[in-house]
């Protein structure tokens, strides 16, 4: 079989890209793919403690590109969610440790062992993008409505289009209420300002914080708002592309929706 | 909303707005700056490519990128000091 690699990105830090990347990677497992998260952030890795694995790393993706293992090696398998692997960061090596050539040698492999494999790219558009994007076939850009991120979510966008990749936008944190305020950036100022495809919409959810926390997978806590945006995009992603956007909405507004139906809204 | 009514009556834009209107500038001004080698090397090229139909003073040759509002402009310099005649 011949899987597909998909990399995460944002430009800007802090956006959290590594949360999509451990929470599209769960929900594809979910959906029954055979899944790695790769952390991509040589030297400052993260998504191992993100996903709570960080107490089983025995290789890195450092020692799969310099052949001291193999992928299957590396590989840290979920217990929780069937399917689901992480092949972690090197913690100690430097950030040049790893080349666009040698993460392409290496990407045959990813793609013969996993449906999907997930690059959480770090950061900066330096080496460590240059070597997150080597062997992409598709990406995602995750950004926040804020005016910061979105500079940064073009300029990687104009990047990923140099390399013949079409990125899907990722808009993160979204506070309805905020939006409806007239304080926020809304997704369509965003799509309208990018000139890019939506992969979806996650609002901002203080269970990404919980899961963070505890290392369980956002994805699994039912009452998540964030975890269910997640899920759908996975299945998007997955090729359902009829799945339609749902905009995250204030509670706010629900009520009103419920008062106008019973008559009593203004 | 009630607030964007207000604000609508007052003449004031919201945060929303005014972030989405400097983006659109920003995002305009980043796409036009150009770095530094791309210009050595247009500068080369200009120069090469004058150079074959007129006599030059290459340490006189100015070339710059004027922006304003609304747009950029690319602004060559160069004195002439005779015609190449092809004999």
């Amino acid at each position: 079989m011949s899987g597909k690699i998909i990399v995460i990105t944002s430009g800007k830090g802090g956006v959290g890209k590594t949360t999509a990347t451990a929470s599209i990677g769960a929900a594809l497992a979910l959906e029954g793919k055979k899944v790695a998260v790769v952390d991509m952030d040589i030297g400052l890795r993260n998504l191992d403690v993100v996903m709570g694995l960080e107490n089983r790393i025995v290789f890195n993706i450092v020692d799969i590109v310099n052949g001291r293992c193999k992928v299957k090696q590396a590989a840290i398998k979920d217990r929780r969610i069937d399917n689901l692997f992480l092949i972690p960061a090197s913690q100690s090596d430097n950030k040049d440790a790893l080349t666009p050539e040698g993460v392409v040698g290496v990407s045959e492999e990813l793609k013969e062992e996993f449906d999907y494999t997930l690059m959480d790219c770090p950061a900066g558009i330096e080496q460590g993008f240059e070597n997150s994007i080597a062997a992409a076939d598709e990406a995602v850009v995750v950004c926040t409505p804020d005016v910061s991120a979105v500079r940064d979510a073009d300029r990687v966008i104009g990047l990923l289009y140099a390399r013949s990749i079409t990125p899907k936008l990722i808009v993160n944190r979204i506070v309805p209420l905020m939006v409806e305020r007239g304080d926020m950036l809304s997704h369509e100022d965003m799509v309208d300002v990018l000139s890019v495809e939506l992969a979806g919409l996650v609002p901002m959810d203080d269970n990404v914080v919980v899961s963070t926390n505890t290392g369980v997978p956002l994805v699994l806590q039912k009452e998540s708002k964030a975890g269910s945006a997640f899920r759908r995009i996975a299945r998007r992603l997955n090729g359902q592309n009829d799945l339609p956007i749902v905009v995250p909405q204030s509670q706010d507004r629900f009520w009103k929706k419920i008062g106008s139906r019973l008559g009593i809204g203004r | 909303m009630l607030g964007g009514f207000f604000r609508k009556v007052a003449g004031k834009s919201s945060s929303r707005d005014v972030a989405k209107k400097r983006l659109k500038f920003t995002l305009i001004y980043d796409k036009l700056e150009v770095n530094d080698d791309v210009l050595n090397n247009l500068h080369r090229d200009i120069v090469e490519v004058i150079s074959r139909y007129f006599e030059i003073d290459k340490d006189a040759f100015k070339m710059d990128i004027r922006r304003t509002e609304d747009r950029s402009a690319l602004i060559v310099n160069t004195p002439i000091l005779s015609s190449k005649r092809k004999t």
